[in-house]
């Protein structure tokens, strides 16, 4: 017995097969995770199921609901329409626009990543779950508002009755995804699926999040497809988990087996390119003559808004400080003021011990987007050398020279240089950014998430190639990060930001093993530990969980 | 797939799909539209070398004929033949979109970029482009035709004038976008000066509204001189232009019907080719 059963499902745009034939199944009551890189096909299956995809799809195979069951459950509210399945369950491909409509939020329903664009800005948050209710059942205005209360309260937003005439501009942003989970809810479908429903959030939120899911399921007994990159959560929250690769389900295990034995090479990979809290050595510290890097009780203030508020940080020569904090936490806008491309209101900040505007040959800068940091009209040799033309170092051969041997350190073959940026992925841009930001060998790299963009094996690589190049050219880097993990694999110093404060600094292994403040500790106990056994004992006994290393 | 080797994580896959060029000019809209103003380029070019008349040579006893051998469009009031007028008038419209219209594009883009480096200059501009904008076309064509007298010259004035304020606003639009992308922040960190980044990284990236609007402007070129020869502060008898011999036929439509096809049908033609490439190329921006 299945909530959902998939098979040979195939999905094919044109000529590109963006998922090739898979199967599988969601028990009631099952979290299934569906796992895999960007372009593996996951969210395609998603919609597919659901009838999402654009007309330009090709659909194949077969996508089940209820299957091998007598009596398939059915909405709860009256009206009781003949469903048109048979036996074995009803079949989705193929379906017409209204039977699936009919499935959509009833028996179906979905949450998607990013909240605060899934929900109408113009309606109350009480309007928007009413809405839904009503598209399904009979329901009048006041027992629709009153079964609105109910369902945020379901998903623990506070003053449920207040908050329901909220607009969703006045939450935030783990409120709002508890509003779209409680959307989701609305209908008591028999399965939710999670397209990456953490993703935007910050850990924290993320945990909480988590936790709501789960408990959910517990309470509720919904089944749950979630599909996600990120494989703390899938050890958090899965039961079973299923990868996925270039559209093909590589693997299908129970979580705790796929963790500990992988059976197939894709997925051992995937899990050992995941970044881990504290399994890497403490970096000896470096003696610092000079400070690459000085900020000094550096204030920023944008109109009403304290984005900094006295920070003070140093960085020696050849010394790797990560800033770490959550959105909001000020941490990008101090990369800006390192670079010099933003006053400080008050403070000082000084770069090899001169002014941030006229060290700008000495400070190479990487981006989070990989694709919007890179002019998509020039090619790669021209974005790459654009510093050396600016300063006007090189020209002719030695530029060409120089610009091959820069590509090469970041392990680019030299045929791209006359490529554009576009005919690049994700993190072969990252690699051509990083080649820019060393073009004039920097004493001092500022790197603002320069993997959040990227999928985790690509992460690794990337991550691996610029603790490469910091021991091979001895730069000071400053990496902005909110990945905790990320961090602690590469910085010799960790600074966690909160609300436009350092709240704790010092050596990474003692920040992240033995925090001190309370928030580094909150922070470190939210990122979920891609360990199922070690996730799921943590999660019983949180409140030793920070304080065992 | 090198499993056991820790470092295969380290790969990723080499080959991207490398978008085509776009091939919005080989065929469909864009093909059909570069082929209808070759074509009307064509005749103007080569045209009146192969018509016999002279467009200003008044026929003796050839009144307003109708289409013959030896008058393939027939003859107009003022006994010329009008294909030769015809053809002539040609040139002069072309005069008017390939000529005025990149004159007006070339100052309203300077202008726009001009005033985005200043935000004094900016809000002048602005308010000047504003006043410029609230004329609908063929009243600000009466004014200063009024001014400077009908002729050539006015209708050039005029399409001058009426594009500097579209194609100001477009650039100063797409630089102001352009202005806030990361790769113009990048140029920055790496201390590049505000030259640079205008010349490489901001005009580059905001010129594709232009073209469009370019190819747009002509066809509204076209139906500018031809409305201001109806008025009758168009180009001036007895020189040729399609507007001209378009409002000469217009009063003899009863007499000689035939003699209203040829100008009709070129400025259809062409204002269509104008607006199927402006289409296709609008289209190539999406791709």
């Amino acid at each position: 017995m299945s909530v959902l059963t998939v098979s040979g499902l195939s999905v094919s745009f044109g000529a590109v097969q963006a998922v090739r034939g898979i199967d599988f199944a969601v028990a009631p009551g099952e979290i299934l995770a569906l796992v895999g890189e960007s372009c593996s096909g996951k969210s395609v299956t998603a919609k597919a199921i659901l009838g999402l995809l654009p007309d330009t799809a090709t659909v194949r195979g077969s996508v089940r609901l209820g299957g091998d069951q007598d009596s398939p459950r059915g909405p709860v509210g009256a009206q009781g329409e003949p469903g048109e399945e048979g036996a074995g369950g009803r079949e989705l491909v193929g379906a017409g626009e209204e039977a699936l409509r009919r499935v959509r939020g009833t028996e179906v329903a979905m949450v998607f990543q990013e909240p605060s664009t899934a929900l109408n800005p113009v309606h109350t948050v009480g309007w928007q779950i009413a809405a839904v209710l009503r598209a399904h059942r009979r329901l009048t205005r006041a027992q629709a508002r009153q079964e609105a209360v109910r369902l945020l309260d379901l998903v623990g937003i506070p003053d449920p009755a207040t908050r329901v005439r909220y607009y969703p501009h006045q939450l935030s942003g783990g409120q709002k995804q508890r509003v779209v989970i409680a959307l989701a809810l609305a209908n008591e479908p028999s399965l939710i699926i999670a397209d990456e429903p953490t993703t935007a959030l910050d850990v924290t939120v993320q945990a909480e999040i988590l936790s709501l899911l789960r408990d959910l399921r517990d309470r509720l007994g919904t089944a749950i497809l979630l599909i996600t990159h990120n494989m703390g959560v899938v050890a958090d929250l899965a039961d079973r988990v299923a990868v996925m690769h270039r559209g093909e389900l590589v693997e299908q295990a129970p979580v705790a087996d796929l963790f500990d034995r992988p059976t197939r090479a894709y997925t051992r990979e995937l899990l050992a390119a995941v970044p881990r809290l504290g399994h890497r050595a403490p970096a000896a510290a470096l003696p610092a003559p000079v400070d690459a890097l000085r900020l000094t009780d550096i204030s920023v203030r944008f109109k009403d808004f304290l984005a900094v508020q006295g920070v003070s940080l140093h960085i020696g020569q050849g010394e790797v400080v990560g800033l770490v904090g959550e959105s909001g936490s000020g941490k990008s806008t101090l990369g800006r003021v390192a670079a010099g491309l933003l006053h400080p209101t008050t403070g000082t900040v000084s770069v090899l011990g001169g002014d941030p505007r006229t060290a700008r040959r000495h400070l190479g800068f990487v981006f989070q987007d990989p694709g919007g940091s890179l002019n998509p009209r020039l090619s790669i040799e021209d974005c790459v050398g654009e510093p050396l033309k600016v300063h006007k170092t090189l020209r002719g051969n030695d530029y060409r020279a120089r610009v091959a041997e820069l590509l090469d350190s970041v392990r680019l073959p030299a045929s791209y240089a006359k490529r554009r940026p576009r005919e690049l992925s994700g993190g072969q841009r990252q690699r051509v950014g990083i080649a820019r930001a060393l073009a004039l060998n920097p004493a001092l790299l500022i790197a603002d998430e320069p993997t959040s963009a990227l999928d985790v094996s690509v992460q690794a690589a990337v991550l691996d190639l610029l603790t490469d190049l910091q021991r091979e050219h001895g730069f000071a880097c400053l990496f902005i990060s909110h990945d905790l993990a990320v961090v602690d694999s590469l910085a010799h110093r960790v600074a966690v930001l909160h609300r436009g404060q350092v709240v704790e600094q010092g050596p990474h292994h003692e920040v992240l093993r033995t925090p001190t403040a309370e928030y580094t500790r909150q922070l470190v106990a939210a990122v979920p530990i891609p360990d199922p056994t070690e996730q799921r004992a943590r999660r019983t006994q949180p409140a030793d969980a920070v304080s065992i290393a | 797939m090198t499993a056991t080797d820790p470092t295969a994580t380290a790969e990723e896959p080499v080959e991207v799909a490398v978008p085509q060029r776009p091939t919005t000019f080989r065929r469909g809209k864009g093909l059909v539209g570069l082929v209808l103003v070759g074509v009307v380029v064509a005749l103007g070019v080569i045209g009146p070398l192969l018509v016999p008349w002279d467009p200003y040579e008044q026929i003796p006893g050839a009144n307003l004929l109708g289409p013959s051998a030896e008058h393939l469009l027939g003859t107009d009031d003022l006994n010329r033949d009008v294909l030769a007028r015809l053809l002539s008038g040609i040139r002069v419209d072309l005069l008017i979109s390939f000529g005025a219209v990149p004159a007006g594009a070339l100052l309203g883009c300077a202008i726009g970029a001009l005033a985005t480096l200043n935000n004094v200059l900016d809000v002048a501009v602005q308010r000047l482009f504003d006043v410029l904008l609230a004329f609908p076309q063929l009243i600000l064509a009466i004014g200063l035709a009024a001014v400077i007298g009908p002729g050539t010259t006015s209708v050039v004035i005029v399409v001058v004038t009426v594009e500097i304020p579209i194609f100001g606003r477009l650039l100063r639009a797409a630089v102001l976008r352009v202005r806030e992308s990361q790769f113009v922040t990048a140029a920055e960190v790496v201390g590049a000066g505000r030259g640079h980044i205008l010349r490489t990284h901001v005009l580059p990236n905001s010129l594709e509204p232009v073209l469009v609007q370019l190819a747009l402007s002509m066809s509204v070129a076209v139906f500018i001189e031809g409305a201001m020869s109806v008025l009758g502060i168009g180009v001036s008898p007895p020189h040729p232009s399609l507007g001209a011999v378009l409002t000469t036929s217009l009063r003899y439509l009863d007499l000689n019907p035939l003699f209203a096809i040829g100008p009709l049908a070129v400025t259809a033609v062409l204002v269509l080719g104008f607006q199927l490439i402006a289409q296709a190329a609008n289209a190539a921006r999406g791709a």
